[in-house]
């Protein structure tokens, strides 16, 4: 059997989840519903998957770092979500972990891009 | 026509979250959306095809229900090291309990963990894989209500035991293959010297007397009984050998472990008294009796450690992969 080595789309998801997080709970900060979520992070030109986007916004309303409510006043109800004041603390702490990651890569691609120059100009 | 599609998805994500507090909220949310979604898609009217393309971005229902679920596992990966060691802990005890109700012929019972009925030596080997699949379940389900439980609890790990985690592929060396073959030589003279003292004389237990012709040991029918079992066993075993020549592979110890303990509980079967066709006194009889029984259980209880020892360990290989 071989082994089998993940491939960037694995790779993606991994790292969507993280960003999935701080994604919506930055959209969040105006109340929404589930489809103007979809509909609008792709006007942002990245597609997220219906079905990771229900059981996460799940997970964070467990958590109680947003909330929602049931609009009935439309043909078809609505599930609106917004953020808490919970919500807002873990983003920001999400955010300063995001950059500082950002930060570090940056620095050290930066370093290796310096030294493969200076070694092509030796 | 739309809703029957609708509906039926929802019944089939509802059939997988069964046992979920947040179920009807879900579905609601799923229903929601897939409407939003196909409206969206329709121009505001929901047609069949708006519908079923709303559930198809969705995916299928058991893989959405999944999702749901993700964040609980049956046992928590901490814990799935236990599940093994608890298991073969508790198959120890459960295998002395059964030896001493063969050997008592009482029945045991720890309530509620373990119960050993009054069982025949044939009855106990039988006994044994299920008694392991008791334990490997009662471990699951303890370390599943651990795992459910959300708590941190810090488990003991015994040092003793069957180490199963040292799953060491077994090295070619050209020692291991002389050696299989020297056996299997042996082995195949062996079967071959026991075929032609039963074509010869119908048994292969045999005494030497101060006549030229050798005696059965056993009586006619027993004899032949037992002589034709351990022929086969001689028979497995050379084929065994011969097998390890040309392969590795933990299946062939498996199939001839199997083998050797279907013989054993054969041998079992065979009823002691007027076994013998030499007389032997009653006092030397009733030591013997237990003595030969307990001597084969031991020889079951080590065949079938081995045994389980690897299939687990075969099984947990293919997990790995």
């Amino acid at each position: 059997m071989v082994k089998q080595t993940p491939d960037v789309g694995t790779l993606e998801t991994e790292m969507n989840r993280g960003f999935l997080h701080i994604l919506v709970l930055s959209l969040l900060e105006n109340e929404m519903y589930g489809y103007s979520m979809v509909k609008h992070i792709e006007s942002l030109g990245y597609q997220v998957e219906e079905n990771t986007l229900y059981p996460l916004l799940r997970r964070l309303e467990k958590n109680g770092w947003i909330t929602s409510r049931w609009d009935l006043s439309t043909d078809r109800p609505r599930k609106f979500y917004s953020i808490t004041p919970a919500g807002r603390a873990i983003r920001a702490s999400l955010l300063d972990i995001w950059k500082t990651q950002n930060s570090i890569l940056d620095r050290v691609t930066r370093i290796t891009k310096i030294t493969k120059e200076n070694s092509n100009g030796q | 026509m739309a809703n029957d599609k609708l509906e039926t998805y929802l019944e089939e994500i509802s059939h997988y979250l069964s046992g979920r507090a947040e179920r009807e909220e879900i579905l609601n949310e799923i229903r929601s959306h897939i409407l939003e979604k196909a409206a969206s898609g329709g121009g505001g009217s929901l047609s069949d095809e708006a519908i079923a393309q709303a559930i198809a971005a969705l995916g299928p229902a058991r893989r959405l229900a999944e999702r749901y679920a993700e964040d609980r596992p049956i046992i928590a990966p901490a814990y799935k090291r236990y599940l093994f060691r608890y298991t073969t802990l508790l198959f120890a005890i459960h295998t002395v309990l059964i030896i001493l109700a063969v050997i008592f012929r009482e029945s045991f019972i720890i309530f509620p963990i373990l119960f050993v009925p009054r069982v025949s030596p044939f009855d106990a080997i039988l006994y044994l894989p299920m008694a392991f699949l008791a334990d490997l379940g009662l471990v699951a389900l303890v370390l599943y209500f651990i795992t459910q439980s959300g708590k941190d609890i810090a488990l003991p790990w015994p040092k003793f035991g069957l180490d199963l985690d040292e799953v060491k592929t077994p090295r070619r060396r050209f020692w291991s293959i002389f050696g299989a073959a020297a056996g299997a030589t042996i082995m195949l003279a062996i079967t071959s010297f026991g075929l032609h003292l039963l074509a010869r004389y119908n048994t292969i237990f045999l005494y030497l007397t101060q006549t030229k012709e050798p005696r059965p040991i056993f009586t006619a029918a027993a004899g032949y009984y037992l002589s034709l079992i351990i022929i086969i066993f001689f028979a497995a075993s050379t084929l065994t050998l011969a097998i390890k020549l040309f392969t590795e592979s933990r299946w062939v110890d498996i199939v001839s472990n199997a083998i050797s303990l279907g013989l054993i509980g054969l041998v079992l079967r065979q009823p002691l008294d007027n076994l013998f066709a030499i007389n032997i006194p009653d006092k030397l009889f009733s030591w013997l009796k237990p003595t030969i029984i307990i001597t084969l259980l031991i020889i079951a209880v080590t065949i079938a450690y081995q045994l389980i020892r690897d299939i687990v360990r075969v099984s947990r290989h293919h997990l790995q992969k």
